[in-house]
Parts: C-alpha cells; sequence; structure tokens
C-alpha cells in the first residue's frame, strides 16, 4: 500500500520535475528515515527535546543545503530557520508545561489498554518536541522562499539599501503568507473534523477543553506561528547577509 | 493618532485574553482551581500521590474550598500531574463539599494564550494581507463547522465524505477569492486547483480500493464508535492536500499572469519553462511541510508501543499506515497539481490575451 502510493510519487516527481524531483523524492525520504531514528532514540530514552532540535537541525541543514545548495541565500535561511525554532521552543515549552497536554485523555483508554503505562519516559517532553518538530517543515519552506526571492531583488537592484530590501522581504512573505496559512490550516482540518464527529455527543465546551483537541490546536498553532515569525526574521537576516557580501 | 490605530489589535487581544481568563461563568461544570499541591514525592517511584486543594470558581458553591487525592505518575502516558493554578472541570457531591471526580483540565486559557500569539504576529507582520489570511481561515473554520453540522443533523441522508466534496468546492472557491480577489488569476487557480483535487483523490482512492481490507483502519481511535470510519479516512485524504494544491495552483496562475503581462509577446514554450522551473522549486519543500505536519501526530503511540513490546517497524507499519498514506496522497496532489494549472492557467490567461 505504501510502497505503491511511493512508487507513483516517484514517477511523478521524476515526470514533473526530472532531476530536481528525484532530489525531491530522495530528500522526503530521507527526512522520512532521520523522523525514524528519533523515534528509535526516544524508544531508548533520550530526551524528547534534545533530539527535536537535532532533528530539526539536521533536516534543516540537509533540506537546504544538499537540495539547494551551499550559497548566500540557503545559509541566512538556515540561521533564521534556527532562530525561530529557538523562539517556538520558549513559547511551547512554557505554555505546554502548563497546560497538561501529554500523554492519552480518556477517550483513547482502549487504543492504549494493551500497553504498559509506566513507561519510565517523559510524555510532556515528548509533545512538547513533537511540537517543535511539527512546525520545521513549514519554517523551511517560508524561511527560503523568502530568502531566494530577496536574492532575486538584490540581483535586480543592487542599489537597493537595508531598510528597501526588509521592505520587500516582507512584501514577498506577505503574498505567501495567506497561502502557507491555508495549507497548514487543511493538513489538520481533517482530523479536527474527524475528532468533532466522534464527540458530537458530548458537551461542546467540554470537548473544547479536552487534550486530544489541545494537542492538535497545539500544533496547528504553534506551525502557523512559526510560519509567520519567520518572515519579519528571514527579511533581517537575508537582508544583512546581502548587503555585506 | 496612528500609533493609537497600531495598538489596536494588542488591546483587543488583551481584552480577549482577561475574557478567557475570567470564563468561569460560561461553563454549566463547576471549575476547581488548585491552590495548594502536597505530594509524597518518593524517588524512583513511578507513580505518586497528590493531595489537592482547590476553590470553586463558579456555580452555586462558588468560593467554598474542597479537596482530593491525584495520582499522579512520573511518565504521564496517562492521567495527569497538577500544579498550583490549574484549573479543573469536576463533579461535586450534591453539598458541594466533595470532589466526587475530576472530568478533565481546563485548557482554554493555554489556547488563547497562543492564538493571540499567532494573531499579533499575523496582523503585525502580515498587515492587511494578514487580515485577508485571518479572514479566509475564519471563513474556512465556519464552512468545516457547517459541513459537520450538516452530517451529524443527518442532512439529506448524505455521507460525510459527500458533504465534504461539496465544501472543498466551497473552500477553494472563498479561500481563493478572498486572498486574491475576483479574475482570471483566481478563476485559473481555482479550476486547476478543482482538476488536481479531483484527479489525485479519485488516484487515491482506486489505490486504497485495490488494497480493500489490507489498511490497518484498527487503529482509528473512533473505529468501533462512528460506523462509517472509512468515510472519515477519504475525507481526511481528499481536504489533507486541498491547501497545498491551491498554494501551488495560485502561485502558478499569478507568476504566468506576471510573465505574461510585463512581456505580452512571450513565447509558449518560454511560459512553459518558467511555470516548471518556479513549480520545482516549491515542489519539494511542499512535501516536506506536509511529511511533518501529518506524520508527527503518530509518534506518541508509536513511542509508548516501541517502549512495551514493539519493534520500530512494527509499530510504525500499524499506527504508522494510515498517516503515511493522507501524507503520500496529499504529495501526489502537490505533484499533480503543476502541470495541470500549468495548463489550465495557460490556457485561462492566453484566451484573454487575443481579447484584449
Amino acid at each position: 500500500m505504501i510502497s505503491i502510493l511511493s512508487l507513483i510519487l516517484l514517477i511523478l516527481l521524476v515526470a514533473v520535475g526530472r532531476m530536481k524531483g528525484l532530489k525531491n523524492f530522495l530528500c522526503f525520504y530521507l527526512n522520512y528515515f532521520l523522523m525514524m531514528i528519533y523515534i528509535m532514540l526516544m524508544g531508548y530514552g533520550i530526551n524528547s527535546i534534545f533530539l527535536s532540535f537535532l532533528s530539526c537541525i539536521i533536516v534543516a541543514a540537509t533540506t537546504l543545503f544538499i537540495v539547494n545548495g551551499d550559497n548566500i541565500k540557503t545559509r541566512s535561511a538556515f540561521k533564521s530557520v534556527v532562530l525561530v525554532l529557538v523562539i517556538m521552543f520558549v513559547i511551547i515549552f512554557f505554555i505546554g508545561n502548563m497546560a497538561n497536554i501529554s500523554g492519552f485523555s480518556s477517550e483513547y483508554a482502549e487504543t492504549i489498554g494493551i500497553y504498559n503505562k509506566d513507561i519510565g519516559y517523559s510524555m510532556k517532553d515528548l509533545i512538547i518536541g513533537v511540537v517543535l518538530l511539527c512546525t520545521i517543515g513549514t519554517v523551511i519552506d517560508t524561511a527560503l522562499s523568502v530568502s531566494t526571492a530577496l536574492n532575486e531583488v538584490h540581483i535586480n537592484n543592487p542599489s537597493l539599501d537595508m531598510d528597501g530590501l526588509f521592505r520587500s522581504g516582507m512584501n514577498v512573505g506577505r503574498d505567501i503568507l495567506s497561502t502557507t496559512i491555508n495549507t497548514l490550516l487543511f493538513a489538520f482540518l481533517g482530523g479536527l473534523v474527524a475528532f468533532f464527529i466522534w464527540h458530537q455527543a458530548e458537551s461542546l465546551p467540554i470537548v473544547l477543553n479536552g487534550k486530544a483537541i489541545a494537542q492538535d490546536l497545539f500544533e496547528l498553532l504553534s506551525c502557523l506561528t512559526a510560519s509567520v515569525l519567520v518572515i519579519p526574521i528571514t527579511s533581517y537576516i537575508t537582508s544583512k547577509a546581502l548587503l555585506r557580501s | 493618532m496612528k500609533l493609537l490605530k497600531h495598538l489596536i489589535p494588542a488591546f483587543i487581544c488583551l481584552l480577549l485574553l482577561i475574557l478567557v481568563f475570567n470564563d468561569h461563568f460560561l461553563y454549566d461544570a463547576p471549575i476547581v482551581k488548585i491552590t495548594d499541591v502536597r505530594q509524597e514525592n518518593e524517588e524512583g517511584l513511578e507513580r505518586y500521590v497528590q493531595h489537592i486543594s482547590g476553590i470553586i470558581k463558579n456555580g452555586e458553591f462558588k468560593g467554598n474550598t474542597v479537596s482530593f487525592d491525584n495520582t499522579a505518575t512520573r511518565s504521564q502516558v496517562y492521567g495527569d500531574n497538577y500544579r498550583t493554578g490549574t484549573e479543573l472541570f469536576v463533579s461535586l457531591s450534591p453539598d458541594g463539599s466533595l470532589v466526587t471526580s475530576v472530568i478533565g483540565v481546563k485548557r482554554d486559557k493555554y489556547i488563547a494564550i497562543l492564538f493571540v500569539i499567532f494573531l499579533l504576529s499575523v496582523i503585525y507582520a502580515g498587515r492587511i494581507k494578514g487580515l485577508k489570511a485571518l479572514l479566509s481561515m475564519a471563513v474556512n473554520m465556519i464552512i468545516a463547522a457547517l459541513a459537520i453540522w450538516f452530517y451529524i443533523n443527518g442532512f439529506m441522508g448524505m455521507s460525510v465524505l459527500s458533504i465534504f466534496m461539496i465544501a472543498s468546492f466551497i473552500f477553494i472557491i472563498t479561500s481563493l477569492c478572498i486572498c486574491n480577489g475576483f479574475g482570471k488569476k483566481t478563476l485559473a487557480a481555482a479550476v486547476s486547483s478543482l482538476i488536481s483535487v479531483l484527479i489525485s483523490f479519485i488516484l487515491a482512492y482506486m489505490v486504497i480500493a485495490a488494497a480493500g481490507s489490507g489498511i490497518s483502519y484498527w487503529t482509528m481511535d473512533y473505529a468501533d464508535v462512528i460506523h462509517d470510519y472509512k468515510g472519515i479516512f477519504y475525507m481526511n485524504i481528499l481536504i489533507s492536500g486541498l491547501g497545498a494544491i491551491m498554494d501551488i495552483s495560485i502561485t502558478m496562475a499569478s507568476s504566468l499572469n506576471e510573465l505574461i503581462e510585463k512581456d505580452p509577446s512571450i513565447s509558449l514554450s518560454a511560459l512553459k519553462s518558467s511555470g516548471r522551473s518556479i513549480s520545482r522549486d516549491i515542489m519539494g519543500t511542499m512535501t516536506n511541510v506536509m511529511l511533518f505536519t501529518c506524520f508527527i501526530s503518530v509518534i506518541p503511540i508509536v513511542v509508548l508501543a516501541i517502549r512495551n513490546w514493539m519493534t520500530l517497524p512494527q509499530a510504525i507499519s500499524s499506527y504508522g499506515e494510515l498517516e503515511m498514506i493522507r501524507t503520500l496522497t496529499s504529495c501526489i496532489g502537490i505533484v499533480i497539481s503543476i502541470p495541470v494549472s500549468l495548463m489550465v492557467s495557460l490556457f485561462i490567461l492566453g484566451r484573454r490575451q487575443k481579447h484584449d
């Protein structure tokens, strides 16, 4: 099943993108493989937050430097990604710690019933790490778009100063803002719809305060916030780097 | 004056936060705010008891203090560890002196803080375009809520999949129109999104139907609660990639439009090759976005399973299968939308040239 769909994806990617498509496919599975290592190391009991940071940095480095080459665009995108991750970590860590979103809520009792729950591994750190890792895809996407566009602007108009460059970076970012928000919203919407249909008989205020929905909303809102925050940060870092060179 | 105008969003957000932090009167269930936690914290023990005291914040027993015990676990796989300041929904005994059971933690204020951070960053970084994005997000949420309402109330006996097929059509039209206005560009993007969604969904449907019962539907937590769990899964597959497909379609339509406007005599082959190179750049990062946003939710259950007795390949192949199918079909939709949007945009935008 998975292999048939993967094969279809590979054929389509190569048909549409040729060499770059093949590279994309390999990068996709490299990231999948990295995620497997991430899960495996968690299984060995290594702290999830530390692993998340490490995975995010490796994913950013491979996606940016291997697929898109080592240059001033990708280097400033990489710096921006790291900075956004640190900011998001502070937000997610403090709010996530207070909100009791770790583990499984009572509606999953049957799903996890066959397992021993005293696993000696902090589910609180795990969910914070997972939410952090969730943001990395969209942060890289936006950072790369903004820095690539800024590089084009700089080449076509070398006389533009810091202020002008930053402003055009923000303009590019604003143009992709709505589509990025849409992409993320729909990626999560199906799960939320299923959840509300599942809990249709219960009182809505209690369902909205539930743990499972809070986890989903944490992931969605963190992705959204990160993809917005990365716009001014990348504009600033890339403009500075371009002017220095 | 200008400064004042800039402060309006911050002010509204502050009001929203104050409201959510004091919204106890909106809930029927009694809420207890924890004022003190004492725990016998023995080193190395997985489970320990928390002695909780708290104050009732709403209802007829407002102001009463109650105390109860909670079993906390160090791993926090199941149940919660409470701390001072946590608010809980509880059931009370008839005289309001005893907590008979804890229903759950009140999490609305934490969600509200995150939401306000998002709101402020969108408004201050995105300005008017940020507001438009928020508007389209709100409209889409309302459409989704209506669709759920129609389904739950058995509207014309429609299945969840058919209701969301209609909803997808509306999602595409409203999101593209709100963010890009009415025009040929939006029309081209809407038509190509519809075609791409349709093609990729039919493709996914055929592959999944061919696999038949080989799919691990049992890992869906609601498989024995919701009768039409397959319909829910198909609905999820249908709308997961919707945003990404719209993204590619509108990017393609607006960049081709830009090229045609700058140089009306541009040749068809030049348009085609720049369209392809633009989309090749975005499809790689987009497939990664789908991987990280869709696949991530299986991690907690997989870690629980492998910390017990499962091996990683076992856990992934059972718990990860559905989410991987969702991720891959969304990616297939993204790739399909590139040639589709290129052809549709050339057709719709190219025609305008002849008439102008």
